[in-house]
Formats: structure tokens, sequence, C-alpha cells
């Protein structure tokens, strides 16, 4: 391909991501500039930019890195976040915070690597590769990456099915992730669990009947106190989780006997199609701890989530008790694959959430905005990332499926291995573990 | 129809003719996530037939309530993998109301109903078929129909038994079974099995889904094994009726062992499913090994 028509393809390609990846509402390639979709802007500016390589004659190699401009940079710089309503505390978080140009870097490219994920997962999905659940996060970066950098590696977290961001923060490689979805032998369970069921270091799951991980994360709550490490466990369910029973069960428990358990909420309006209006009778879920302290943070904002959690941390490891969390975020996906999300929710209201409150867009304009990065340094990171993310999805569809001997492993802790019985007492499969 | 179609068309009936049936669950209002209460909210009101939140213990205890003051309830659980939580409701509550009360209160007129067994998809917890576990409880009962047809008699019968019934109705056959189905109300009798093919050499019982699958086998085993095969559809779980399935003498006739097949003893896999589904080889394999014990 001459490198004249190279911008002519990229285009026409552009279009194509626009379409499918951005989400933009026509498909249809914007007006420069009058599209306000950071998704589409960010797409324009490498478009301008390939073309203006092209043009200039430059070296196309994509190992090469562009150079960027050394110029200083700020080392860090102080931002002004927003207040969080408070229920049984005198004091709530910071309102103000210091981020690093290095943290803000990291968070950045943890933020974007959960986006790519997910939107491959959902590529991967439609074609198939990935079957079963797909719960996807796209939206609910900044709850992810926030929680983490609150915390510390020891600490201890739990959430449901929508877990694929919490994987990789805990520490697990997108490969492993991807490859779990597909279902392959190199996925984090092995292939037997799937998009619902993944587990890292300290990092329990991944849990599908709804609810039920809170209790559980209560206990992890009452080992953390009991081995005296000063660990904390984050306990997370949804906005349609809170009208569980056993969630009130565990907050009962935890009260009782001070567990360090942070309840979190992540409040994305919607349970499946059931909007909070229509399906609590209070939607303040950072006061239904009732005799639990709450705070209610704004979960599209990383730096107001980062503070809260380390607020939160700090309370529960002075002894005080359980602490409650409610994120307010947004999932721009369906409640699951097969979900288009759009019938109890309209396309304007996600759009809306897209342009204004995007947690990546946010971090990026403020730290561009105060010198800690540049927009091309910015973009050097999502390329770099792109390639992470599609060198995974090559080995989540090239890794070999678990063997069929697999099937009946790890039912039970036994040793010797024993038999299982299969479909008739004729078939038997043996049980290892 | 299809068997979501007479399920509402079941459900339809029953508002109709009873003013205090009501339907509730999670996301019913719209129609439900497998389209069986599609209608109905609107043509009986949104005081009939509302959406409950996330919690299936409040579900069917408050289906019970609703049940002892005399009014028809019909409570949805969206998945039946999803009703363990509701498990001590209705084992607890549900099935020894009228027992412990010395029939002063009953729970009678309350039906669960459930999506229930594998998909194709589902892994874990969207597969399970949980009706073992509720096959060992006096006081409640249980069906599971096989196709449109029985479905809707099945699920009226259900709706008018006087004791709390649990329904469970196999998802994987909500849209590909179609049958011609009365519109007007009818009832299949509870706890009578149906012998839908005679034969002399082995007999097979099944429910749900798995009748296909037996039917599919009893036609390969005429042709390739010159066997002659009894199917029978044991419909109701709960309680079961013994008396079509095996006289009193027959343990002593049999001229092999009863053979149990089903799903592996392992959650219900993720990767695996078509492995660990018993399908129609499966099934063969065991009928083979039977005739030449």
């Amino acid at each position: 391909m001459t490198p004249s028509r190279r911008p002519a393809v990229k285009a026409w390609r552009l279009r194509g991501h626009l379409k499918e990846t951005c989400g933009h509402p026509d498909g249809v390639s914007p007006a420069f500039g009058s599209c306000r979709n950071p998704h589409c802007l960010r797409s324009m500016r490498k478009m301008l930019a390939a073309v203006s390589r092209v043009l200039s004659g430059a070296a196309q190699k994509p190992a090469n890195r562009v150079l960027v401009a050394s110029r200083n940079f700020a080392n860090d710089a102080t931002f002004e976040i927003k207040k969080c309503d408070l229920h049984r505390l005198e004091e709530g978080p910071p309102v103000t915070t210091v981020l690093t140009r290095e943290d803000g870097l990291k968070y950045y490219r943890m933020m974007q690597t959960v986006r790519r994920m997910e939107l491959k997962a959902d590529q991967l999905y439609k074609q198939k590769i990935i079957r079963g659940f797909c719960h996807l996060c796209d939206g609910q970066e900044a709850c992810c990456v926030g929680l983490e950098a609150g915390i510390n590696p020891t600490d201890h977290l739990i959430t449901a099915y929508r877990a694929h961001g919490f994987t990789f923060t805990r520490g697990l490689s997108v490969r492993e992730i991807l490859a779990e979805l597909t279902g392959r032998k190199g996925g984090c369970a092995k292939g037997k669990g799937g998009s619902m069921h993944m587990y890292a270091k300290n990092f329990y799951g991944g849990n599908g009947i709804v609810g039920a991980q809170v209790p559980l994360g209560a206990g992890i709550a009452l080992a953390c106190k009991y081995n005296g490490k000063d660990e904390v466990c984050l306990t997370l369910y949804g906005d349609g989780a809170a009208n569980q029973g056993q969630i009130f069960e565990a907050y009962n428990m935890a009260a009782l006997w001070k567990l360090p358990c942070i309840f979190i909420c992540e409040n994305n309006r919607y349970g499946m199609g059931t909007s909070v209006e229509r399906a609590a009778a209070s939607t303040d879920y950072f006061k239904r701890g009732d005799f639990i302290p709450g705070l209610r943070v704004d979960g599209m904002d990383i730096l107001c989530v980062r503070e809260a959690t380390r607020f939160a941390a700090a309370y529960c490891r002075s002894g005080k008790g359980p602490i409650l969390m409610e994120l307010q975020t947004y999932r721009y996906h369906g409640h699951s694959m097969s979900d288009p999300g759009v019938s109890y929710r309209t396309r304007e209201e996600i759009q809306e959430v897209r342009s204004k409150s995007d947690p990546i867009m946010l971090l990026k304009d403020r730290m561009v905005n105060s010198n800690l990065a540049s927009v091309e340094e910015l973009k050097e990171i999502d390329v770099e990332v792109r390639k992470e993310i599609e060198d995974a999805a090559q080995f989540a569809t090239a890794d070999p499926e678990p063997p069929l001997e697999e099937l009946g492993y790890h039912i039970y802790s036994s040793d010797p291995p024993f038999e299982v019985r299969g479909a008739n007492q004729w078939i038997k499969f043996k049980s290892v573990s | 129809m299809n068997l979501f179609q007479s399920i509402t068309s079941a459900l339809d009936n029953s508002l109709a003719k009873d003013p205090t049936a009501v339907i509730f669950g999670e996301d019913v209002a719209f129609g439900g996530v497998f389209r069986c209460t599609v209608g109905l909210r609107d043509k009986y009101g949104k005081d009939r037939v509302f959406n409950t939140p996330l919690c299936e213990q409040g579900i069917v205890g408050f289906g019970i309530g609703i049940a002892v003051t005399g009014a028809t309830a019909i409570a949805e659980i969206q998945f039946a993998d999803y009703i363990f939580p509701a498990f001590d409701q209705i084992v607890n509550e549900a099935a020894k109301y009228r027992y412990r009360s010395g029939d002063l209160f009953n729970c009678g007129s309350l039906t669960i109903r459930a999506p229930w067994g594998c998909v194709g998809h589902g892994a874990l917890y969207h597969s399970q078929s949980p009706e073992a576990f509720f096959a060992h409880c006096p006081g409640i009962k249980v069906v599971v129909p096989r196709s449109p047809f029985q479905a809707k008699g099945l699920l009226l019968s259900c709706i008018e038994d006087k004791n709390p019934c649990i329904f469970f109705e196999p998802k994987i056959l909500y849209r590909a079974a179609v049958e011609q189905v009365p519109v007007e109300p009818y009832n299949i009798p509870l706890s009578q099995a149906e012998v839908i093919q005679e034969g002399s050499d082995i007999t097979l019982v099944a429910w749900g889904t798995q009748v296909h699958v037996v039917r599919e086998v009893a036609s390969m085993a005429k042709e390739k094994l010159g066997v002659s095969c009894e199917v029978i559809d044991l419909r109701t779980i709960l309680p079961w009726d013994v008396d079509t399935v095996c006289k009193e003498e027959c343990f002593l006739n049999l001229e092999a062992p009863i053979s149990r097949v089903c799903g592996y003893d392992t959650p219900f896999p993720h990767i695996f499913e078509p492995f660990y589904i018993p399908d129609k080889w499966k099934c063969y394999d065991a009928l083979r090994k039977m005739i030449n014990y």
C-alpha cells in the first residue's frame, strides 16, 4: 500500500471504529471538533497524527516511539474534589488531594486498560469466541482503579459478577482474564469459572449469586481482625443487591463485632433493568447501614474514590468498626451482553454521562490542564495499551481449552483422588485436588 | 403456542377466573425475562401483576403470607438457581404450615414458578435443576412439564391445587417447543405420570427436557438394537406416581439394576457443558449396557 493511500484506509477504518468501538450514536464520522464524544476526539487526533506523519515522510514503524518533546512537567498538582455526603460521621474525606505525575500516569494506564479490555471482551463475545455470561464494567473504571489506589495489596476485596476490572486491579494480567472469559486453560480459574468467577491473591471473586458475597466479605474482615495484621476487607455489591436480606445480616454482624469491613455499594442506577427508584424504598444507599456510618462518593472521579477509600480504610484500621461507601457510578453497556441497555434508559442519558462524566476523560483533562502530562504522552499510553490487549486477545483465542479429564477436578479436597460419577453409572471421572 | 406463551395463557386464565390471584417476582411487570408474563399487567392492572425487589427469600415469604389469607399467590423466581435463599421459607414454612397448625391455616394457594434446567450456555448459575432438593419435603408438590400443552394444564392444576406447588419450566423449551394449545383453561392432573410410548423390554423414566432426549433414545434403540422401550414422563416429581412407574413386585423381576442417567456429580461447569449433560448418546450407552447386563 503506498503511503498516500494510508490516510484513506485509516479514515475508513476510523468510521468502522467509531461505529463499533466508540459507540457514536450514528456511526457517522462527525465534523471535526463538533462531536463532544471524547473517544471520537481521541481517535480523530490519532488519525490526524498518523496523517501528518505520512505527509511529513516520517518513519511508520509502530515499534518506533513518537518522541515526546522533552518539556518540564509538573511533579504533582493539587485538585479540588467533591465533598462527600456523610451519614453518622462528623468529618469526611478531604476536599482537596495531591496527584503526582507518576500516580496520574499509572491510574490513566490502568483505567484505559480496563476500558479497552472490556471493549475487547464485547468484541470477542459478538464473535462468539466468548460464550455464556459477560458483564462489562466500562464506565466504572474509576471505581476499581480508585479503590485499589486507596488500599494496600495486602488488603482484601470481594465483589459480585461485574468483576473484570477488579480482577485486573488486584493484579492479574489481561491475558489471564481474557483467557478465562474464552474458557481456556490459561485462564485464571483454568477455564472453569468464566466471566463471573475470577480470583486472585486477596481477591475473592467474582460471585454469581447476587448479594451472596457480602456475608463472605464480613467473614474475611473477621479474619483480618483476628490475624491482627491491620488489613481491611472491601466488600462490594450493587444497587440491586442492596435489597437482599443477607446484606443486612452482614451489616449487623460487622457492626456488632467491629469488623474492619468497608461495605461498598456500586450504585450504577440500574439493577439489571430496574432503576433504583423502582426497586428501593430508600435510594440513599450510604445510609442503609443505619447504625453503620456512611459516605456517598462521586464514583466517576478517581481522585474522589481514592480519597474516600483512604478515609474509610483509615477508619476501619483504627478499630472503629465497619463503614459504608456508596459509589455513584454508571455503566455504558447493558447489564450483560444480552441486554442492549437502552430499553430502560435513553441513549441520550448514556451519551450525556459519556461526554460529561467519563472517568478517563476527567482524569486526562485534569492532568493535561495541570501540566502533569501531555496529550501525546497519554496517546502513547493508549497505543501501548491497545497492543497489550490485542496480544492478550490473541492468546485468549489461541490457547487450548482445558482437557476433558479436568471436568471432575477440584470438587473436594481429597487425597487420594476419588471417582466421580458421570452421566450414567458406567462413566467415571477422576477427581484430583 | 410455544412454552412461554402457554404459560402466559395459563396465567391469563387464572387471573381472569380468580379475582384474588396476583403475580409477582423480579421483572414480571414488563413481561419477564422470558416473556412469560407479557401483557398481563396491562390487562389486569398493576396491583395484580407487580415487580418485587431483588430478594428471593422475601418473595417466597411474602407469597406464603398472601396465600395464608386465602388469596392466590403466583410467585416467580427468576432462575431456579436463585431459589436457594428461599429454601428455608419453602421447606420450613410453606411445606409445614398446614401440618403444624392442625389444618387451621395453610398456604395452599401459593404457586412458585421458576425457569429450570440447562440451556447450552448457562454455566454454574443459570442451568441448575434443583427439583431433587425439594423431592424429600412432604407438604409441597413439585412439577416439571415437558411441552407447552402439558405446561398449561399442569400449571393451572398447580394454581388450583390446595397445596403449595413449585412449577419448574424448562427454559431451553421456552421458544423451542411449539404445540397446539387450547386457549380455554384445562387441567392435567398432578401426581399422574404419563406413559408416552408403550414397550416391553426396558422402561425409561424422565421429566422436563429429558423426555425428548429419551424419546429419541427409544427410537434409536428400536432401530439399532431391536429393543422395545417404554417411555414414561413423570410430570410430578413429588408426590410421584409410584404405581405407573413400578408395581410392588417389580424389583424382584428386574433383569438389570436400575440405572440413573443424569449430570455429572460436579457443579454445572462453564466450559464443559456439552460433556456434562446427559445427551442421547450417554443415555443410549446406558441403555445398551443394561440390555447386555
